[in-house]
């Protein structure tokens, strides 16, 4: 049986995000408001009950406003003593009178702030914090928090140990689903909870020495299918996420248990341990309803929902604990290298997808089942890019860890008229004919042998004008090797005595968001050992052959990043390829001439290029 | 004509959730019509009500209890 954790967080938002917007509607702005910060608090004191009625401690983060108010910082006080609760410190919900008379502005994401006003305001809250319960937090969070942030809370204030840091694919997706005007952009971290390295938030410490000195939890758990190409704030273990996605008929939402209960079985790729994060901000359950949802349903949503994880509880599958609580038992029971799988099905849309995540320090990926195991997303997290972020830094908003690889954003397989699409795929060609393993839907199985976690496709058969192969694909992750092992085997063919040809190639360039980058500065080479040939980017759709080769590779140093693709053996041939204005990309490629019951196997490897 | 201000309850327009837009809409008490700032949507609220039953044809397995998983 696994270890299945919850983390519930509530906060005192004395103005609530929306609410001003919402319940102000007609009135101007007054963020003051009596009758606003009393609903708030009624918000967080109905939140905190319906936990405790159903067992359960909570973390309860108090905002800077929240810490003005006695109220809310008597009620934590007794909560703690009555129920357990941590009483931790958000750098959410920071607006308030006092916020705005210090430092003049309307921002309230931490992470967008300049270096010297995050100091400024790390030492306030913690300090006002400390004057209000005489002891200083052990955790605390934001939406999104940088390293350098993370690091300078590390130093001054060493006890926290635990922090919420970001919201899985939330970045161009949430931008535009908000009309363009909610400026979270924070894809390409881990979906669960990690280490976050002192270089980069969403990167993995690989070593002590690269430890932050804190372990990161994600807000909310998401759904890792419907966010990838959807709005991450609709398919998440938030009752009002669901809701806010229509998800649901009648006052009845199963898709939030299924959710919860595929985040449970996730236990089966993580030696026995699952995770889930429930964090709803009070504006979401606001008496003027949310949406086209009553205030009753948001209620109720709230209400079922915990009262599915209490059932867990009762049966013994699920343990509740509080952040910091979370944190110890983290560290006592994960290492650096210890990566993160989720082998996911569709449980929205009805069909029958698979795909496979994994993430650890080096890289984090994910393999679209539906096109025959196709790399869809990839991350050099090894390069640990050190990427300040807010005011006064040339990077006012993008935290996005950048991709090499990412099919929603910059074309996967399909491309309309001329060019190609980031992927990680193989081709197969006989007489003139060739197919694209992409076009081959399957299933993929999982396993973990010591060090290596193994992802088997089921075989998919190819079928050309006279002649039909069966060939099966296996992925195989060597814990802190920071490579991928692909293998490609033909397990029959309709004419044993004919030879097919592989082209196993990867299609990528580099960014955070839809848009192209700047590709010159990048170069592509080969090598069979003695002669080595190179193309430096320039848009000019070049190419270069060699046979027998012992390598291909990329370097873009716009992301301090290398990809290295090598054969197991001889007898294969390499290509790279540039690409051009209207396809920015390039290609690495390995090709070898295979009979039946014979495998090409190669190896993905990722570097950090100074 | 008096300006538009906001129904009974928030409602979003459909056209532009079924596009992955949240676009609040705001209500002519005059014509009883929600009405769109972005694009070209307006109705009542039935056809409001409509409009939200069609952007959940795409999720086949909404009302489905999954027990089994990869
Ligand atoms: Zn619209």
């Amino acid at each position: 049986m696994g270890k299945f954790i919850l983390n519930i967080i509530h906060r005192p938002e004395m103005v609530p995000e929306y609410a001003e917007k919402i319940t102000g509607q007609g009135k101007k702005e007054d963020i003051s408001r009596k009758d606003l910060l009393t609903e708030s608090l009624d918000i967080f004191k109905l939140q905190q009950q319906i936990a405790h009625e159903n067992g359960f401690k909570t973390t309860i983060q108090m905002t800077y406003a929240s810490l003005f108010n006695e109220e809310a910082v008597e009620l934590a006080k007794e909560h703690h003593e009555k129920y357990g609760d941590e009483i931790s410190l958000t750098l959410l919900g920071l607006p308030c009178k006092e916020f705005r008379e210090k430092y003049k502005t309307k921002d309230f994401c931490i992470w967008m702030f300049s270096m010297e006003d995050k100091k400024s305001i790390v030492n306030d809250v913690f300090e006002k914090f400390y004057s209000m319960f005489g002891f200083y937090p052990t955790s605390t969070g934001s939406y999104y928090m940088d390293a350098e942030l993370i690091n300078y809370i590390k130093e001054t204030y060493p006890m926290v140990k635990c922090a919420v840091t970001s919201c899985w694919e939330e970045g161009p997706k949430a931008y535009r689903t908000c009309n363009n005007s909610w400026y979270t952009f924070l894809d390409g971290g881990p979906w669960n909870p990690w280490i976050p390295s002192k270089q980069n938030t969403h990167a993995p410490a690989a070593s002590e020495h690269e430890d932050s000195g804190i372990v990161a939890i994600p807000h909310l758990s998401r759904d890792l299918l419907a966010c990838f190409d959807g709005n991450g704030s609709n398919f998440g273990t938030h009752p009002q996420n669901v809701l806010r996605g229509m998800i649901y008929k009648n006052g009845e939402y199963p898709y939030l248990y299924n959710l919860i209960d595929q985040y449970r079985s996730l236990e089966k790729y993580n030696s026995g341990y699952a995770y889930n994060m429930m964090f709803v901000g009070p504006g979401w359950m606001n008496k003027m309803g949310r949406w086209e949802a009553t205030y009753e349903l948001l209620v109720k949503s709230y209400k079922d929902g915990m009262a599915y994880y209490g059932s867990l509880r009762d049966k013994n599958e699920l343990e509740d604990m509080t952040m910091s609580e979370f944190a110890d038992w983290y560290r006592e029971n994960k290492s650096y290298t210890e990566p993160e799988c989720a082998l996911w099905k569709d449980i929205l849309y009805g069909s029958d997808k698979q795909l496979f995540w994994y993430s650890d320090p080096f890289l984090r990926t994910c393999l679209d089942m539906n096109q025959g195991g196709a790399i869809i997303d990839l991350r050099p997290y090894i390069a640990k890019l050190e990427r300040p972020i807010g005011i006064g830094t040339k990077n006012v908003h993008d935290a996005s860890y950048p991709y090499l690889v990412q099919s929603m954003y910059r074309a996967g397989y399909f491309t309309h008229y001329v060019g190609e699409g980031t992927i990680k795929s193989c081709k197969i060609s006989y007489e003139g004919e060739e197919v694209d393993l992409c076009l081959c839907r399957t299933k993929a199985s999982f396993s973990q042998n010591g060090k290596d976690r193994v992802l088997t496709l089921d075989p998919v058969e190819i079928e050309f004008r006279d002649l039909t192969i069966k060939l099966v694909s296996t992925f195989t992750f060597t814990e802190g090797a920071g490579e991928i092992k692909i293998s490609r085997k033909i397990s029959g063919m309709s004419n044993p005595d004919a030879k097919i040809t592989l082209n196993e190639y990867i299609t990528a360039c580099y960014g955070t968001t839809e848009y192209p980058e700047d590709m010159t500065g990048i170069t592509l080479k080969l090598t069979d050992g003695k002669a080595v040939k190179q193309i430096d980017y320039n848009y000019k759709c070049r190419e270069e052959k060699m046979t027998e080769v012992i390598e291909v590779e990329a370097t873009i140093p716009q992301i301090g990043t290398r990809l290295r693709i090598r054969p197991a053996d001889g007898q294969i041939h390499g290509y790279i390829n540039e690409g051009y204005a209207f396809s920015p990309m390039f290609t690495l490629g390995l090709t070898k001439e295979l009979s039946n019951e014979e495998e090409m196997i190669t190896w993905l490897r990722l570097e950090k290029a100074d | 004509m008096a300006q538009a201000g906001k129904g009974r309850l928030n409602y979003r327009c459909p056209s532009c959730f079924m596009r992955d837009l949240d676009m609040d809409m705001f209500y002519d008490k005059q014509k009883d019509e929600y009405y769109c700032l972005r694009c070209q949507f307006t109705g009542n609220e039935a056809d409001v009500l409509k409009g939200n039953d069609m952007c959940r044809i795409k999720y086949r397995s909404m009302l489905k209890r999954i027990t089994v998983f990869s």
